[in-house]
C-alpha cells in the first residue's frame, strides 16, 4: 500500500487527477453549508433574467434569475451520485458474471460469455436511450440504464483475469482442501481481481457521468433537478444558444470535463501502477 | 496479440475482435460460417430484447396518434380496435419477427408513416456525416497515433494524447453547443456567423452532383463533422500509438535498423505495417458504436439523420420508431462486428498462413 | 511473435486505401442521393422563404394535422369559406349560402368558372364527394372526421349548389371548411382512385393537382417544401413567384438562418430568441394574441361515463375548497414575467385572447388572481391542519395532502413552470410530488385517472367548439375504459346545457354570450386553472420582405392573429438591394476558406516535419 502511494505520487497526471476529484468532491459535500435553498428557489430568486455575469453573480443568472455559480456546484451532486450508483452497479454486475464465466466451465461459463457477447454487440447510446424511455424520466433510470449498457467491459476484464488466476496452483490446493465455488471465487479470485477492478471503475465513472449527462440532456432526466446534464437540457430547450448565452453553457460542461478528466488521470495512473507492463508505453 | 488499451472501458469493450482460439485456425469457410451464425443469432437476440423492452412499457398508442388533434370518441374507438393490442404476446412476438424481417418496422406514431421508409430516408444523411468523419478521424488518428509512438515522450506524443484525452473527457452535444454559438449564432462578440446553425443543405441550391449543391451540403456538414471528430479521433490515436509502442521492443525492427535503413524506412515499411493490423480491426469495431455518437450531433445540429428521428422519437415516445432505430442501430454494429472478424481473418497474416 | 511476414504491407495498404475508396464512393453517392425534386435555381424567379416548426410527412387532406403540412395543404386546396382579417368568414369557393327556416339544411352557391390546376372545373360535386369521402371512410375521417359528425347528408344538384343537412342545428358551419384549419376540398377525378389505398397515400406526385393561391411543386423529406405562384388565384394572385416553406427541427438553428437573410419569416420562437431579435438589424419582431393557453388540471374526480369512480387520483382533491386554494396560491403574473419574460397575458377564461369575441375575464370579484393568505384562511377555515413538516393534513382520513405534479419531459416550459408551483403550495401547506413524464405516459395516466395534478396546453382555431366539447360529460370514458377523450375529466350538467345550446345559437353574439357563461362556469370549478396565453412570438426580414403583415398592431403592439392563407399571399419582395444570396454565399466562401486553410496547414505540417525529420535521421 505505501509502495502503491509512493508510486502514485511520482506521476503527475495521477496527482493532478486526484487533487481534482478531492476538491470537486469537497465543493459538492460542503455545498449545502454555503448555499442556501433560497438560492435555488425560483421564487425567490432576485437576480436579473438570464442575464451574463455582473455584481453579485459571478457566472450570470439562469432564466428564473438565479446565480449559475451555485447551480453549477450544487449540479455537482446529482452528477456524481449517478456516476457513482452506477458505477456500483456495473462493477457489481460485471464482477459477478465475470467471476463466474472464469470459474464454472462449459456450458455455464460458455452461455455466460455469449450473453455479454450479444450485450456487447448493443450500441450503448441507443439502448440506453430506449431503456430510459421505457422505464421513464428521472435519475433512476438513466442509473439503471447505464448499469445495463456498461457492465459487459467489466465481466470480459475480470474473466480474463478470473481465468488466469485459477490457473494458479492455489486454487488447484484449495479446490483439493474442499473449498466450495463459492469460497474460491470471493476469497481466492476476487481479491486478486480487485485491482483491476478497481482500475476499470475509476474509468466506467467517467463514462457513466459522460452517459448520464447526454441522457439528461436528451431529455430522459428530471427536468426539476438542478444537475449540470439538465442545465444544458434547459439552456438549449430555451434558446440559450441563439441568445449567445455562453455563461449558462460553458460552466456545467467544463464541470463535466473536468471531473470526468479527473476520473481518467486517476484511472490511468492507478493502472500504471497496477500494470507496469503498460507502463513503458505511456 | 497484447490487449489494446483505448481510453475509456465504457460501452462495448474494444479489445479486440474476440475468442480468437481454434475456431481461427480452421478452414475458411467454416470459419466465416460460424462467424456468420454468430451475426444471425446477434440479430435474434437484439430483436428479442428489443420486444422484451418495448412491451414492457404501458403505453397508449391511440393518445399518442391522435395527440393534440380533433377526434371524436368514435375515432378513438375506431383505433383503438385498429391496432388489436388484445393478442396474446407469443403472436405479437411472432408477427413482430416476421414483420421485421421482411423489412416492415412498423407504423410510427408521431409521423403517420411507415418505420421503414422513414428510416431509409434518414439513413444517408448519417452514412454521409459518419463516413465523413470517420475518414478525417481515421487519417487524422492513425498518422498522430505513428507519431506519438513512434517517438513516446516527445512534446507531439503528449500534446497528441493530452488533447484526445481531454476532448474524450467532452461531451459531444456541449462541444457541438459551444460550437454553434461562437460559428452560427453571431451572437459572441466579433465572431460573424459563418456557418449555418442547421440542416443538411439551403434550399433551392439545386440537387445531385452540382458543385454548388455539393458545397452547399459541405458547408452544411462543416461543424457536425468538426463535432464528431474531435470527440473520436482520440481513440485511433490511442490504438494506433499503443500498436506502434508494442513493435517498436520487436527483433525484425532491430534487424531492420541494423540493415542501415532510414528510420523512416523502418516505421513505414515496417513497423507501421504491422501496427496497423490490431488497429484497423479495432477500427472497425468502434464503427459500429459510433452510430450511438450520431444521435447527439446530429440533434444539435439539427442534421437530418437516423440519430436526428432517433430525438425526435423520444418525444412523444414513439415507440414503434424507436424501436425501429435501435433495430437499425444495431444490425449496424453486428454487421461491422462481423466485417472485423472477416478483416482480421484475412489482414492476420499467422491466420493466413494456415 | 511472428509479425515479419513481408506480404503484409503491400496488401494491407491496398485493403485500407480499398476502405477509403469505398467511404468516399459511398459519401459522393449519397450526396446525391438526398437531393430531391427540388425545382431548378431559377435567378428571375422571386422566392418567399419560411419556416416551418413541424416535419412534413405528408400531403394527404385527409390524414395531415401537424401545423407544417396544414399550412400548405390550405394553400393549395381550396375550401367553402375562408377568414377576413377579424377572423369571420367570408366567401372563398362558395360565393353564398342560406340556410333553412329550421337551421338544418344549409344551401352553398359555389363560384363558377374556376378551374383546377389541371384545367378540369370545379364543381359543387367536388365538394360534396369530399364531405361524403369523411363522412363515409374511417381513413378519410382521420384529421377532420370530428368537424362532420353532425352531418346527415351532403348532395350537389347541379354544379354550383351545395346542399348539407344536419342532425341537429350547427351554428359554427361557416368554419367548417376553412383553409388550414378546416377540410379541403380535393378534386374528385384526382382523388377517386386513390381511395383504396388511402392509409398510406402521401400526395406527393408533383404538381399536385390542387386550386388555391399556390401549387405544390416539389418537396425535399425533412428539408424543404417547394410551391408556385398561381397567377391567376381569384382572390388576387400571390405577389412572389416561389414560396420555400423549410422545416428547422431546432429553432436555435432557424434563427440562425433568418439572421443569415436565408429566411424571410419565423414563428413560434423562444422569449429569449425574441428577446435577442428584437435588436437585430433589419428584423421586425411582432406578437400576435395568443391562440391557446397553458394550464393546471386537477383531478376533480375522475369517473367514467355511467358514474363509475376510476383510477387513484387523491380524493381530497374533489373538495372545491382545495381547488380554489390552489387556484389562489399561484402567483401567475410571476410565471408570465419569469418564464415567458413577459410576452403573454396571465390566465383566467377558458378561451384564448387571440378571438376577442370569445375571450372572457372574470369580474374583481369572482377573480382568484395571487392571494396566499387567503389560500391558508380557507384551507384553515376548511379544517385542513398544518402537519409538523409543513404539510397541511386531512382532518377525516389523517392523509396529508400530498398531491402528484406531472408535467411533460420534453416540454421546457413545463419544467421551468413545474418548481415554481412546488414552491408556492408548499407556501400553503400543500405538498407536490413532481413527476416528470413523456407525453405518452402522462396520458395513459390520464385516461385512467391515475393523476392529481398535470400540465396542459391546448390551441385552437378560430371555432372553439372543439376545445369546448373536452369538458363535456359526453368525453368521458365508457366503463371499460375506451373511447374516452377528456381533458381533466370534469363533467357538469349545467355546462354541458349551455354546451348544446351554444351549437344551436346562430347568432353569434349570443351564441359568444353562451360561450362565456360556460368559461365562467369553468373558471369556478377550478378543474383547469389557466396560467398564461403566451404570445405568438414571430420576427420578419424588414429588408426581404413587404406586406406580409395584415390588420393594425392594437395599443399595445399586438396584431391580430395571423393566417398563412393571406400572409403569403400578399407578402412582396421588398423595394432595394436583397442582400440574401449574398451573404449566405459571403458565409459559405468564409467557411471553405477556413477549411482550406485548415487542409493546407495539415498538408504543410506533414511535409516540413517530414523533410526536417528525414534530414535528423538519415
Amino acid at each position: 500500500m505505501v509502495r502503491f502511494a509512493r508510486a502514485y505520487v511520482q506521476l503527475p497526471t495521477g496527482v493532478v487527477g486526484a487533487l481534482i476529484l478531492v476538491g470537486v468532491a469537497a465543493l459538492a459535500l460542503s455545498a449545502p453549508l454555503f448555499i442556501h435553498p433560497s438560492d435555488l428557489s425560483v421564487s425567490k430568486a432576485s437576480g436579473p433574467l438570464l442575464h451574463p455575469p455582473l455584481d453579485g453573480y459571478p457566472l450570470g443568472t439562469d432564466q428564473p434569475g438565479r446565480s449559475v455559480l451555485d447551480l453549477v456546484i450544487w449540479g455537482a451532486r446529482p452528477s456524481l451520485t449517478i456516476g457513482l450508483i452506477a458505477t456500483a452497479l456495473t462493477v457489481l454486475v460485471g464482477s459477478s458474471i465475470g467471476l463466474m464465466a472464469g470459474h464454472y466451465e462449459g456450458f455455464v461459463s460458455r452461455s455466460l460469455m455469449h450473453v455479454t457477447d450479444w450485450f456487447i454487440a448493443l450500441p450503448s447510446l441507443p439502448l440506453a436511450i430506449c431503456l430510459a424511455a421505457v422505464l421513464g424520466q428521472g435519475a433512476v433510470s438513466i442509473t439503471i440504464a447505464i448499469a445495463i449498457t456498461s457492465w459487459t467491459g467489466t465481466a470480459r476484464l475480470v474473466r480474463a483475469q478470473a481465468l488466469a488466476v485459477e490457473a494458479r496452483p492455489f486454487i488447484e490446493r484449495a479446490k483439493a482442501l474442499g473449498a466450495s465455488d463459492r469460497q474460491i471465487m470471493l476469497r481466492h479470485v476476487l481479491p486478486n481481481v480487485a485491482p483491476l477492478i478497481l482500475v476499470s471503475s475509476t474509468l466506467t465513472i467517467a463514462s457513466a457521468i459522460l452517459s448520464a449527462t447526454t441522457l439528461t440532456f436528451l431529455g430522459l432526466g428530471d427536468p426539476t433537478d438542478v444537475s449540470w446534464g439538465t442545465m444544458l437540457n434547459q439552456a438549449f430547450g430555451q434558446g440559450a444558444v441563439t441568445g449567445g448565452a455562453w455563461w449558462y453553457l460553458l460552466p456545467p460542461g467544463l464541470a463535466i470535463l473536468v471531473v470526468v478528466l479527473g476520473f481518467t488521470m486517476v484511472g490511468r495512473a492507478v493502472e500504471q501502477i497496477l500494470n507496469p507492463k503498460m507502463e513503458n508505453r505511456r | 496479440m497484447s490487449s489494446v488499451e483505448v481510453i475509456g472501458q465504457a460501452g462495448p469493450d474494444p479489445a479486440g475482435p474476440p475468442e480468437r482460439g481454434p475456431a481461427a485456425r480452421s478452414d475458411l469457410p467454416s470459419y466465416l460460417a460460424k462467424k456468420v451464425a454468430a451475426a444471425v443469432v446477434s440479430f435474434f437476440m437484439v430483436l428479442v430484447i428489443g420486444f422484451v423492452i418495448f412491451s414492457l412499457m404501458p403505453s397508449n398508442p391511440v393518445a399518442a396518434i391522435t395527440r393534440g388533434r380533433r377526434t371524436s370518441t368514435e375515432q378513438q374507438q375506431f383505433l383503438h380496435e385498429q391496432f388489436g393490442l388484445d393478442k396474446p404476446w407469443w403472436e405479437q412476438f411472432g408477427d413482430f419477427v416476421w414483420r421485421t424481417l421482411h423489412g416492415d418496422l412498423g407504423y410510427s406514431w408521431g409521423y403517420q408513416d411507415s418505420v421503414s421508409s422513414l428510416v431509409l430516408s434518414r439513413l444517408g444523411p448519417t452514412l454521409l456525416l459518419m463516413g465523413a468523419a470517420t475518414l478525417i478521424s481515421v487519417v487524422l488518428g492513425l498518422w498522430l497515433g505513428i507519431r506519438s509512438g513512434w517517438r513516446h515522450g516527445s512534446l507531439l506524443d503528449r500534446l497528441a494524447s493530452g488533447t484526445a484525452l481531454t476532448l474524450w473527457s467532452v461531451p459531444t452535444f456541449w462541444l457541438g453547443l459551444i460550437l454553434l454559438v461562437l460559428f452560427a449564432s453571431g451572437g459572441v462578440g466579433p465572431i460573424p456567423s459563418i456557418f449555418p446553425a442547421g440542416n443538411m443543405s439551403t434550399p433551392g441550391s439545386g440537387s445531385g452532383f452540382t458543385p454548388a449543391h455539393i458545397l452547399d451540403v459541405a458547408w452544411h456538414l462543416f461543424l457536425p463533422c468538426l463535432t464528431m471528430v474531435a470527440v473520436i479521433f482520440g481513440q485511433y490515436v490511442t490504438i494506433m500509438r499503443s500498436s506502434i509502442i508494442d513493435e517498436l521492443g520487436s527483433p525484425y525492427l532491430l534487424t531492420a535498423r541494423a540493415k542501415g535503413l532510414r528510420d523512416d524506412d523502418v516505421r513505414r515499411k515496417h513497423a507501421v505495417p504491422n501496427a496497423l493490423l490490431p488497429s484497423v480491426t479495432v477500427i472497425f469495431l468502434q464503427l459500429g458504436t459510433m452510430v450511438g455518437g450520431a444521435i447527439t450531433v446530429e440533434t444539435v445540429f439539427s442534421w437530418p439523420g437516423l440519430g436526428y428521428l432517433t430525438f425526435t422519437a423520444l418525444k412523444i415516445p414513439d415507440l414503434p420508431l424507436l424501436e425501429g432505430t435501435f433495430i437499425v442501430f444495431s444490425s449496424t454494429v453486428i454487421v461491422f462486428n462481423l466485417l472485423a472478424d472477416i478483416l482480421y481473418r484475412f489482414l492476420d497474416p499467422r491466420v493466413r498462413q494456415q | 511473435m511472428l509479425k515479419s511476414d513481408r506480404g503484409a504491407a503491400p496488401r494491407l495498404r491496398r485493403g485500407v486505401a480499398g476502405v477509403l475508396g469505398l467511404a468516399v464512393v459511398l459519401a459522393s453517392a449519397l450526396l446525391g442521393s438526398t437531393a430531391g425534386t427540388a425545382t431548378a435555381k431559377d435567378d428571375e424567379q422571386s422566392t418567399l422563404r419560411v419556416a416551418t416548426a413541424t416535419a412534413v410527412t405528408t400531403f394527404n387532406p385527409f390524414l395531415s394535422y401537424y401545423d407544417g403540412e396544414l399550412n400548405v395543404i390550405g394553400n393549395i386546396y381550396p375550401s367553402l369559406m375562408s377568414l377576413d382579417q377579424d377572423g369571420k368568414p367570408v366567401p372563398y369557393l362558395a360565393e353564398s349560402y342560406e340556410t333553412s327556416e329550421d337551421n338544418l339544411t344549409w344551401t352553398f352557391k359555389i363560384r363558377d368558372g374556376l378551374k383546377w390546376s389541371d384545367g378540369e372545373p370545379i364543381t359543387a360535386k367536388d365538394a360534396a364527394w369530399t364531405f361524403n369521402l369523411i363522412m363515409s371512410d374511417p381513413v378519410a375521417a382521420t384529421a377532420n372526421g370530428s368537424l362532420v359528425s353532425n352531418f346527415k347528408t351532403v348532395e350537389a344538384p347541379d354544379d354550383t349548389t351545395l346542399v348539407i343537412t344536419t342532425k341537429e342545428p350547427q351554428a359554427n358551419m361557416l368554419y367548417v371548411s376553412i383553409p388550414i384549419s378546416g377540410i379541403a376540398i380535393v378534386p374528385q377525378h384526382v382523388w377517386e382512385g386513390k381511395v383504396d389505398s388511402l392509409k398510406g397515400y402521401k400526395n406527393m406526385e408533383f404538381p399536385v393537382v390542387g386550386y388555391g393561391p399556390w401549387i405544390l411543386a416539389g418537396n425535399v423529406t425533412n428539408q424543404y417544401t417547394t410551391l408556385k405562384a398561381n397567377k391567376d388565384f381569384f382572390m388576387g394572385a400571390p405577389k412572389y413567384d416561389r414560396l420555400i416553406t423549410q422545416y428547422f427541427s431546432n429553432s436555435d438553428a432557424a434563427v440562425a438562418a433568418l439572421q443569415g437573410g436565408q429566411l424571410d419569416q419565423l414563428g413560434g420562437v423562444t422569449a429569449t430568441q425574441f428577446d435577442t431579435l428584437q435588436n437585430a438589424p433589419n428584423i421586425k419582431t411582432y406578437q400576435q394574441a395568443s391562440d391557446g393557453w397553458t394550464a393546471i388540471e386537477i383531478n376533480s374526480g375522475a369517473k367514467t361515463r355511467s358514474g363509475k369512480p376510476i383510477g387513484t387520483g387523491n380524493p381530497i382533491l374533489k373538495d372545491d375548497t382545495v381547488r380554489k386554494a390552489i387556484a389562489l396560491a399561484l402567483n401567475r403574473q410571476k410565471l408570465v414575467d419569469k418564464v415567458i419574460n413577459g410576452r403573454g397575458i396571465v390566465g383566467a377564461g377558458y378561451l384564448p385572447p387571440g378571438y376577442p369575441q370569445f375571450f372572457w375575464t372574470p369580474s374583481e370579484e369572482e377573480s382568484l388572481s395571487y392571494n396566499p393568505d387567503k389560500a391558508n384562511a380557507l384551507l384553515d377555515e376548511a379544517g385542513y391542519t398544518m402537519g409538523d413538516n409543513g404539510i397541511r393534513v386531512d382532518p377525516k382520513t389523517g392523509k396529508p395532502l400530498m398531491f402528484r405534479f406531472g408535467i411533460h419531459s420534453d416540454d421546457t416550459g413545463d419544467a421551468q413552470i413545474a418548481p415554481y408551483v412546488q414552491e408556492w403550495l408548499k407556501a400553503v401547506g400543500i405538498g407536490t410530488k413532481v413527476e416528470a413524464m413523456s407525453f405518452d405516459q402522462l396520458n395513459v395516466n390520464l385516461s385512467k385517472g391515475d393523476w392529481d395534478m398535470l400540465m396542459d396546453g391546448w390551441s385552437t382555431g378560430p371555432d372553439p367548439t372543439y376545445l369546448l366539447s373536452i369538458q363535456t360529460c359526453a368525453t368521458l370514458p365508457l366503463d371499460d375504459g375506451s373511447a374516452g377523450n377528456t381533458d381533466s375529466f370534469y363533467c357538469n350538467p349545467e355546462y354541458d346545457a349551455l354546451f348544446n345550446k351554444q351549437i344551436t345559437q346562430f347568432d353569434q353574439g349570443e351564441r359568444a354570450e353562451t360561450i362565456k357563461s360556460m368559461q365562467e362556469i369553468l373558471y369556478q370549478a377550478n378543474a383547469d386553472i389557466i396560467l398564461y396565453y403566451k404570445n405568438g412570438l414571430s420576427a420578419l426580414r424588414t429588408d426581404q420582405v413587404g406586406g406580409y403583415l395584415y390588420g393594425e398592431p392594437d395599443s399595445e403592439g399586438f396584431y391580430p392573429l395571423q393566417n398563412q392563407f393571406t400572409n403569403w399571399r400578399t407578402a412582396a419582395p421588398a423595394t432595394g438591394e436583397d442582400a440574401a444570396p449574398a451573404s449566405s454565399q459571403t458565409g459559405l466562401w468564409i467557411g471553405l476558406g477556413i477549411a482550406a486553410v485548415v487542409v493546407v496547414a495539415l498538408v504543410g505540417t506533414v511535409v516540413l516535419r517530414r523533410r526536417a525529420t528525414a534530414g535528423l535521421r538519415e
